[in-house]
């Protein structure tokens, strides 16, 4: 199983350049890389496909806003970053599940990465916060304030798929849903 | 409503940097007049931070989601599940610290081979049991000579029709006939004897141990009378570098007499069960005992390199207790009851000797072929 993961191994330099620049391909790479590893550590310790994928995909994203702050330093393998934070993240979701966190099967070195995880647990806690306000706003509020600040369509875009008379009507309902949503988002 | 609508789109360009300079000087003049204005840039700076991470995260899961799409999860989960042998378990969680393992056990091997290269004995181990067809044509004359003469005797034709193929050495491990000697001696047998001062027995091979070269034989014969106790033991210890040792055999058709000390602990090319001991030995010898000066038997004789003068190689004597104890005991007729207390302790080497004699036997192998 290590001869899949070591296959198409993009290197560190690779990885780190290709996220700063945006790019797809790269993301694609290191998803690939070592999404077999993680895979691997959660197996193997009381979780199954749901949790690596979770996990993995939580841990992707800690080291994506790490590298986009600009202070991920080369020093350790991206390898074992990403194992120490996806076993941080395990191991405190089993922790909440109260399920058993003794006898922890590792496969690979561990890093300490308390510091990365509190700022991620703290960005965490914005995202849901959103998540759940935007949930609970309706439609077609939701779609449209996702329109404009997530796939950022112009009112222009949205006023015709939602077939307001014109822009200002769409205008309107937007800020009604801007403030309906803030208002949640804020007292939440 | 309509003025709310203007500020908001007023505070979202002015925080997305959209104003030009002079629209910008204005806000900026405004807001640090009206407090309230001030509240909501802060507020909307916020809530658009929070929505520029969500929608960075949001866009992020949904690549990965299209990475995930492209991985066969199933089978690799099939590869990575934990499995139900404990080894391949074992392996994969430590596979690391194996491989370390098994480097330093390569590094070790190599190291260990190079030495040993440059130093290795070059002889070859000859086993010491006596091919007697091939060996000088007087001692075949005179061991002849024997024959006819026992068969004159005795009218009993028994040995005299056949000749011995091969010869050796084996001592008593109990006073009812058990008789130890090497493996390689009674290999290729059809029938063996066993002969010392009081006559000669028929026997058999009850157990053999081909890897640590040990066999058991049995007398087999209703003349056999039992020996007294024996009068030395089995050592169960290890014997140290310059124990002096001696061993007592058939070469010939006399018993003679070796003397000599423990060389090495380890036999030819580092052979861990056996001793190299100094003695000078010859075919025939193979299988006689190997004692210390307390009487213990520490080894069996097998053999010496045929290269090197005064390296003969000697079983341990722990073997043969394994080879005692792998016998199946319901299996034999009576309890092979081996000597607890060496009589010979603190005795001169010929009364030792004396003592001995009767235990030491001369081992001839028949062999058809």
């Amino acid at each position: 199983m290590s001869i899949k993961i070591s296959s198409s191994l993009p290197t560190d330099r690779e990885v780190v350049l290709g996220i700063l620049n945006n790019s797809v391909e790269a993301l694609n790479k290191l998803y690939v890389a070592y999404f077999p590893m993680v895979l691997q550590f959660i197996l193997n310790n009381n979780g199954d496909e749901d949790d690596a994928k979770d996990v993995y995909q939580e841990a992707i994203i800690v080291l994506y806003n790490k590298i986009k702050s600009g202070s991920f330093e080369l020093s350790s393998k991206l390898k074992t970053y990403i194992y120490s934070v996806s076993r941080r993240i395990w191991l405190k979701k089993l922790a909440q599940q109260s399920r058993k966190t003794n006898n922890i099967a590792d496969f690979e070195d561990v890093l300490v990465v308390e510091e990365d995880m509190e700022q991620h647990e703290q960005k965490d806690m914005q995202f849901d916060k959103m998540k759940v306000a935007l949930d609970s706003l309706g439609e077609p509020c939701k779609t449209i304030i996702q329109d404009f600040y997530i796939h950022n369509q112009t009112m222009q875009d949205i006023c015709e798929k939602f077939g307001y008379t014109n822009a200002d009507n769409a205008k309107t309902q937007k800020y009604k849903c801007l403030q309906r949503l803030k208002k949640i988002f804020f007292q939440s | 409503m309509r003025q709310d609508i203007e500020l908001e789109a007023i505070i979202e360009d002015y925080l997305n940097g959209k104003l030009t300079p002079e629209e910008q000087a204005a806000f900026e003049q405004l807001r640090s007049n009206d407090p309230m204005v001030d509240h909501k840039v802060v507020a909307h700076k916020v809530f658009l931070e929070s929505m520029l991470q969500y929608a960075h995260v949001v866009k992020l899961k949904e690549q990965m989601d299209m990475a995930h799409a492209q991985i066969d999860v199933a089978a690799l989960a099939e590869d990575l599940r934990p499995h139900p042998s404990k080894i391949i378990q074992f392996w994969r969680n430590n596979k690391s610290a194996v491989a370390v393992a098994a480097s330093f056990v390569l590094l070790s091997l190599v190291t260990l081979l190079s030495i040993h290269k440059s130093n290795q004995q070059e002889g070859t181990f000859a086993a010491m049991s006596k091919d007697m067809n091939q060996i000088k044509i007087t001692q075949n004359y005179l061991i002849r000579d024997i024959k006819n003469r026992e068969a004159n005797k005795n009218n009993n034709s028994r040995n005299a029709n056949n000749k011995a193929s091969f010869g050796g050495t084996g001592f008593a491990i109990s006073g009812n006939g058990y008789i130890v000697t090497a493996y390689h001696v009674v290999r290729s047998a059809d029938s063996i004897y066993v002969q010392n001062a009081k006559g000669a027995y028929k026997v058999q091979a009850i157990y053999t141990d081909p890897v640590n070269d040990v066999a058991i034989l049995k007398i087999n014969d209703k003349t056999f009378e039992s020996l007294p106790s024996l009068p030395y033991t089995i050592k169960k210890g290890m014997s140290g570098l310059g124990e002096a040792v001696f061993t007592l055999g058939f070469p010939k058709d006399d018993i003679v007499l070796g003397d000599g000390y423990v060389s090495s602990k380890n036999g030819i090319n580092g052979d861990t069960l056996a001793y190299q001991v100094a003695i000078p030995v010859n075919p025939g010898n193979s299988g006689g005992p190997l004692l210390d000066n307390s009487g213990n038997i520490v080894g069996i004789i097998n053999g010496k390199e045929n290269k090197t003068d005064g390296a003969t190689f000697a079983v341990k004597s722990k073997y043969i207790m394994e080879a005692l104890n792998a016998i199946p005991q319901d299996s034999l007729s009576k309890r092979v009851s081996y000597g607890k207390k060496s009589l010979l302790k603190g005795l001169k080497r010929n009364k030792q000797v004396e003592k001995m004699q009767d235990y030491v036997f001369m081992i001839k192998v028949y062999n058809n072929n």
